[in-house]
């Protein structure tokens, strides 16, 4: 069995987890982290992309609001490519009577969060599908933020400030030394789940970024950590009907949030508390909740395509909390495991948001500090990560570049603008066990046809490239363009202009027939849930195209199952419940 | 660009399930690589376009004809050439529009200004010279086929000279010339009262402006709103009298029926009354005709004749109206085009970066009128600038079929373009 | 009045069309849009698997008994069945465009899928016979560079887990084209090019190894495919098969261009892009007419008889909304899928038993017409053909090309007996 030592061991690869790596390796910490799956596979993978300006908690959680709007002003220096400046309404529709939007007025000016209100009619002027029927709007800084990219750029930040980063590798155990008082754990075993090899990872401090996973984890070193797992379904709509966020003027509740976020707009959420964090199923009553409110916000919304519904769980934490998810503070929470439980070597941090992980990262790695003794201090605040040049994202930058370079011909995922050599430099530069990882990276078959066309071309190509891999020598790959088709286009003889490499893990193509099965799944299951009029009839064509045309439910069986597989499986076909719970 | 209008065909991208069908039939597409196709540029690129974006990401748009092949062939009801003006105007409102375009969009400014001393006019603008200097200076392609002044005075003077001549009868309809019968083609017009009066109607010519079409398909979108406000003005009084109100233009009817409403937001009461009044004239015909209504006097006129339906009577959705009342002519040998487009797509084929583009898109046009033989002395199509195209691609003249159905009733001479005996 | 229209430009709808004009029935087919072959292998697939069944089916007429009482093949009938495949295969023969049955009468043959998986089918055009994966003849799968609609790697390397001896092998795609963005179609119409077909059999020559046949993308012209296909053969000096592509389909796409010439030369009409959004009946169980959408008034269209051919949900023959609401678009008819979501899916989308929302549809009688619960014909003179009828999930079994061609000629032997009835 292969033995690594580190000084600090990090424990999932979300947005914490990577900005946890990244804080470490910058104040000079040896640092490693592993993921079970892919990056971003949990909670950071899973959200709706707001970027808070930290109006959302300013009347209900004003430290949380106040953390926002540092975190907002940090991350628009720091992940500036991954950021688009949406802007955002806070808008008081018929619904929404009440004291509430004086109360918001003054809780922005308390907590710093910069809001100013506009007329209706500027304000219908810049989004026309806004409901018309709103009485007051109020313009504050929210932003799109690209969870996917960002977590990326902050991994690969992280390797170049020297940490080592193991994804699919889950941690089976982990190494808990001593006994009743004496305790401590000083790393973890991992099994690398691609090829079924284990690996002792031996660390001063181990740190537990695992999200909605957080009890688990420090169930195996004995500890009790009752995270409360609260599911948030969110919905897409097959084109942005919006392109600044719009939040309802009142306390956060169910379906009152539209973010446009690339190039579909996303309604969220619902807040229902769960007991498994993996598979979370969309329930009818949600899906219908969410496009009844949307249509306040945005009249008609319920017509429109929608594309896709999931859900992610929000790992929030509430010492002794026992109500319900939709309550419990939005607050971080980082867990000192020597303190609270005897148990040293160990710290949980969870809760929070997307918004603030970078502050998360900074609070955990300073309590390692003190652990561990003095070193320098955090910096992240003021360090870019890779790609910062590229300025903020704007909607139209791949159709931009497409046409400037004359990439048409290249498309694989016409539907998304992903090109060929995108997909390729994607999977030799990262460990590819499911297209899934590719769709993530590129964002693959996320578009209106939900990977109809693109599914049977990603796997042709990477059967292609399949026996290439190993002629490639290994460079840094430039993570930050991860998004660019004029960046990773070929030159005129045909060739990358990027240096490849290779990551630490296989890639799966030597099962192109289950990177298929696996893709088709994965989308549908994502779409049964919203699956109805216009996505009907696309789900009939990629049915026509995989059955009639491919017979892909008759490929020869080459490898039962990825690691994925029963993740994909989950049904989340819609049931006869339709009543929203008390 | 979010606009009211924005909510009657945006959404429409929501149904496009990316099968393809509209590229595969698109005849720019199938000509050069300069035109991503219908659903690129249109149900696909729409998702990457927003308000306010930088810059407009994408420029390839302009190179859609809007012929409609795509809203025709696509089994979803994507309206992708609405779409696909759109984004042209969205460019035009970015960046400004060229004077080439500007002036190819003043229709009716150019036709009045020509009128004036229209050998002139025709010499300045036909001098091999001068098309070199538009050709390079403004970008019209000089082998173009732009049209000629008439010599013969403009419709409208024609319509007063001739005004106690017209036939006073109950039954009414009202004509609608549009700017190329009334400066170019005064004989379409003539034509067109000739058969409407001989079917025992009397005919209303009342005053009336440019449809703005040629401003609409060049993004000019403000332009193209007054014109259509003049002609809701000019016209509604006779739709609400229930008077029917034809014309011999197919892209002109077209923009009062829908492409001017649809894409400028015009759907007042008034609008809509005028919209339900236009008709092509054949699709008028065929009413008449299914209700037993037409008069059958035809001469027998003995000759192949090819069809071409213009790209516009695809966007009526009305079928083949023309064809149908040709077809009951004895002796004529109708050959029916199934082109897809002439090329000339109103005024796309005359610029200097599109003119072989559209020569290419001819082509099958061109090829379908040779394959037909030797015997064939002229072609037949409803679109002015068709038939400009249409002769320009073959060497053959090219007719309107009111002129043929006008010549069937013996009241025409095909070959001197005028009425009998005038 | 016309005797019949059609609703519906699929195959179902041109292949009534076709039976009906020969029945002597005057006929006209109006659509929104393309249909299903345009996505499809071009093939006719009879019936690959039975529901819930893994292995295809071998000899699939000796199977009906096995399918849903209400499936469209019971109602048929076997002789009725094996005429209408007849009557296919001789058509085809006439256009010149071939499909002939497996080499064993009445089997189906398995050719190769994009994916390399064996697909059962019926009957094949003749550029795809020369795949029969039951030959023992090695297969040399041929792509092209960067052509990202066919990957022979893949598919010889499935091809051979299955059993069948295959290699891959590449060419330039400079080779097809010198255009950067082209889709399968236009490179078929680059093949069209006997110059382009002669340099593209040379470099096939050069990798071909003794006894193997080849197999390309199914992109071997449009036009002029029948000539191509012997011109490469005849270059090559070896046997030459087709295997079909992600949509759109240019095999497909041949049959519908063939089949619509046809049409017209029997006088039958074939009008795209016309909705049918509303109808008209008699007070009583007769349907009067049937309207189109058009830039301005609805258009009617009477005819005698109706059929309704515009295909499932995918066709666009019904819609359906969140509410698990399904309704059949043009007439309302009466459909056995299930009202409620939660009864329209199963968690695997390659659940072999299928979606339980693609398997209903309109329910119809013997006779092919649409009826109540009762068993009553909804109007006396409606019919339904294809993907609309109830009973079958096509896309499942694959069954969706056969039945069109069955039902298609089903219901027009039905309606011409009606009229020459009345």
């Amino acid at each position: 069995m292969k033995h690594i030592e580190t000084e600090i061991l990090v424990i999932g690869g979300g947005a914490t987890g990577t900005g946890v790596a990244w804080d470490a390796a910058l104040r000079g910490f040896k640092t490693v982290l592993v993921e079970k799956r892919d990056l971003t596979h949990g909670t950071t993978g899973r959200y709706h992309g707001l970027l808070h300006s930290g109006g959302r908690y300013v009347v209900k959680d004003p430290q949380s609001a106040r953390e926002c709007i540092a975190e907002n002003r940090i991350l628009r220096r720091t992940h500036t490519h991954c950021l688009e400046e949406t802007g955002g309404f806070f808008v008081v529709t018929p619904e929404d009577e009440g004291d509430f939007p004086d109360r918001f007025v003054a809780a922005c000016a308390e907590t710093g969060v910069p809001c100013n209100e506009i007329t209706v009619a500027e304000a219908l002027r810049r989004e026309p599908l806004l409901n018309p029927r709103v009485s007051r709007v109020f313009e504050v800084p929210d932003g799109a933020a690209d969870s996917f990219l960002a977590t990326h750029a902050t991994a690969q930040a992280a390797r170049i400030a020297g940490a080592e980063l193991f994804l699919y590798h889950e941690v089976v155990g982990l190494l808990v030394e001593g006994g009743e008082g004496e305790c401590r754990v000083a790393g973890a075993r991992v099994r690398d789940v691609a090829n079924g090899e284990d690996v002792e990872i031996h660390a001063a401090m181990t740190i537990s970024a695992t999200g909605a996973w957080a009890g688990q984890l420090a169930k195996m070193a004995g500890i009790e950590v009752e995270i409360i797992p609260g599911k948030g379904t969110m919905v897409a709509m097959n084109h942005r009907l919006v392109n600044t966020v719009l939040n309802r003027c009142k306390m956060p509740a169910d379906g009152d949030i539209l973010v446009p976020i690339h190039t579909v707009s996303v309604i969220g959420t619902t807040d229902v508390r769960v007991t498994d964090p993996e598979h979370l199923r969309i329930e009818p009553w949600e899906v219908q909740f969410m496009l009844d409110e949307g249509d306040k916000l945005v009249p008609g919304l319920s017509k429109a395509r929608v594309v896709r519904a999931w859900a992610g769980v929000r790992p929030l934490y509430q010492e002794g909390y026992t109500g319900a998810s939709r309550e419990a503070t939005r607050q971080f929470t980082l867990l000192d495991h020597r303190e609270r439980d005897g148990v040293a070597g160990l710290l949980t941090i969870t809760g929070g948001k997307w918004t603030t992980f970078r502050l998360m990262a900074e609070k955990t790695v300073d309590k390692a500090v003190g652990h561990l003794g003095e070193l320098k201090g955090c910096i992240t605040a003021n360090t870019p990560v890779p790609g910062v040049e590229q300025g903020f994202y704007w909607l139209g930058h791949r159709l931009h570049e497409v046409e400037a370079a004359r990439l048409q011909g290249q498309l694989v995922c016409e539907c998304e603008l992903v090109t060929r050599s995108m997909l390729e430099n994607a999977a030799r530069n990262n460990p590819t066990v499911t297209l899934d990882d590719l769709r993530r990276d590129v964002r693959l078959g996320m578009g209106p046809c939900q990977g109809g066309f693109c599914t049977y071309r990603a796997v042709g190509i990477l059967h292609e490239i399949g026996d290439q891999r190993s002629e490639i020598g290994a460079v840094d790959w430039n993570v930050a363009f991860l998004q660019s088709p004029a960046y990773n286009q070929d030159d005129e003889a045909g060739n990358r202009h990027l240096p490849l490499t290779i990551d630490n893990s296989p890639l799966a193509i030597s099962s192109p027939n289950l990177l298929l099965r696996d893709f088709l799944q994965e989308r549908w299951k994502g779409v049964t849930p919203i699956l109805w009029g216009r996505q009907l009839k696309q789900e009939r064509l990629d049915e026509l195209i995989y059955l009639s045309l491919m017979n892909a439910d008759h490929l020869p069986d080459d490898g039962g199952s990825s690691p994925l597989s029963e993740f994909y499986n989950f049904d989340t076909t819609p049931n006869e419940n339709m009543d929203i719970p008390e | 660009m979010f606009t009211e209008s924005w909510l009657s065909v945006g959404p429409s991208l929501d149904d496009c399930i990316k099968c393809n069908i509209c590229s595969s039939y698109c005849p720019v597409a199938a000509v050069t690589d300069l035109f991503p196709g219908p659903k690129y540029v249109g149900p696909q690129a729409q998702r990457f376009r927003e308000n306010g974006q930088p810059h407009s990401p994408d420029h390839s748009v302009d190179y859609c004809s809007g012929c409609r092949v795509c809203n025709e062939v696509c089994p979803t009801g994507v309206k992708i050439a609405e779409l696909n003006a759109r984004a042209r105007a969205q460019i035009v409102a970015d960046q400004g529009i060229s004077l080439r375009n500007r002036l190819l969009g003043r229709n009716e400014l150019l036709g009045k200004v020509g009128s004036i001393a229209p050998s002139l006019a025709n010499f300045g603008l036909h001098n091999p010279v001068s098309r070199v200097l538009a050709d390079k200076v403004m970008g019209i392609a000089k082998e173009a086929p732009l049209p000629h002044w008439s010599r013969n005075g403009t419709f409208g003077s024609w319509i007063k000279r001739t005004g106690d001549q017209r036939l006073r009868s109950d039954r009414k309809v009202v004509y609608y010339h549009g700017c190329a019968t009334m400066y170019y083609e005064p004989f379409i017009g003539k034509a067109a009262v000739a058969v409407l009066e001989h079917n025992g109607f009397e005919v209303i010519v009342p005053p009336q402006n440019c449809c703005g079409l040629p401003m609409l398909s060049n993004g000019e979108f403000k332009a193209a709103r007054n014109y259509h406000e003049g002609n809701i003005q000019k016209l509604t009084g006779y739709a609400r009298e229930g008077l029917a109100i034809v014309g011999t233009s197919t892209s002109c009817t077209l923009t009062l029926k829908e492409e001017a409403p649809e894409l400028l937001d015009m759907h007042s009461e008034e609008a809509n009354t005028l919209k339900m009044a236009v008709w092509d004239i054949f699709e008028w015909l065929r009413e008449l005709y299914q209700a037993g209504e037409l008069r059958s006097d035809f001469h027998r006129i003995d000759m192949v004749l090819p069809y071409h339906a213009p790209c516009q009577y695809r966007a009526h959705r009305v079928g083949k109206p023309a064809m149908e009342i040709l077809m009951l002519i004895p002796g004529i040998d109708l050959r029916e085009s199934h082109a897809r487009c002439c090329g000339i797509a109103g005024t796309y084929g005359y610029k200097v970066e599109k003119y072989q583009i559209g020569m290419d898109v001819g082509e099958e046009l061109f090829g379908f009128v040779r394959e037909q033989g030797d015997a064939v002395e002229m072609t037949a199509c409803d679109s002015e600038t068709c038939r400009w195209q249409l002769e320009h691609g073959t060497g053959l003249p090219s007719r309107h079929p009111i002129e043929i159905l006008a010549a069937a009733y013996g009241l025409y001479d095909l070959e001197a373009r005028a009425l009998v005996g005038s | 009045m016309i005797d019949l229209l059609v609703i519906g430009e699929g195959l179902s709808g041109l292949m009534a069309a076709y039976h009906a004009a020969r029945a002597g029935l005057s006929v006209r087919v109006i659509g929104k849009g393309l249909g299903a072959l345009h996505w499809d292998a071009g093939t006719i697939d009879l019936l690959g698997y039975l529901p819930g069944a893994h292995d295809s089916l071998r000899c699939p007429m000796k199977q009906l008994g096995l399918l849903d009482p209400a499936h469209p093949y019971h109602l048929l009938g076997e002789a009725t069945l094996a005429a209408a495949l007849a009557q296919f295969v001789a058509l085809t023969a006439e256009l010149g465009l071939p499909y002939s049955p497996a080499v064993v009468a009445g089997e189906n043959s398995l050719l190769s899928s994009p994916l390399g998986a064996a697909r059962p089918v019926f009957l094949a055009p003749a550029a795809q016979q020369g795949g029969d994966l039951g030959s023992s003849a090695p297969m040399v799968v041929v792509g092209f560079k960067g052509l990202r609609d066919f990957y022979p790697a893949l598919i010889a390397e499935n091809l051979n887990k299955l059993g069948y001896p295959a290699r891959a092998a590449f060419l330039p795609y400079q080779l097809l084209s010198g255009r950067r963005d082209a889709n399968t179609v236009h490179l078929a119409h680059e093949l069209d090019a006997p110059a382009r077909r002669a340099k593209l059999a040379a470099a096939l020559k050069k990798l071909l190894e003794p006894g193997e046949r080849i197999g390309l993308p199914a992109i071997l012209g449009i036009d002029d495919h029948p000539a191509a296909l012997v011109h490469l053969e005849q270059i090559v000096q070896a046997p030459i098969f087709e295997i079909p592509t992600l949509p759109p389909s240019v095999p497909g796409i041949r049959l519908v261009k063939s089949l619509r010439q046809h049409l017209l030369q029997l006088g039958v009409r074939v009008e795209a892009g016309m909705e049918a959004i509303g109808f008209e009946t008699n007070g009583g169980n007769n349907i009067q007419w049937v309207e189109t959408e058009t830039s301005a008034r609805p258009l009617k269209h009477r005819a005698k008889s109706y059929l309704l051919a515009t295909g499932g949900i995918l066709g666009g023959g019904f819609d359906s909304d969140h509410t698990g609401r399904v309704w059949e678009v043009v007439f309302d008819l009466p459909l056995t899928i299930p009202q409620q979501r939660s009864h329209w899916f199963r968690p695997q989308f390659l659940e072999a038993t299928g979606q339980p929302v693609f398997r209903g549809g309109v329910p119809v009688n013997r006779r092919f017409q649409p009826v109540r619960p009762s068993g009553e014909p909804v109007y006396a003179n409606l019919w339904a053909a294809g993907g609309t009828l109830a009973g079958a999930d096509p896309i499942r079994e694959r069954s969706l090309t056969g039945i069109a061609v069955a039902t298609g000629f089903a219901a027009a032997q039905q309606i011409a007996t009606s009229h020459a009835l009345t």
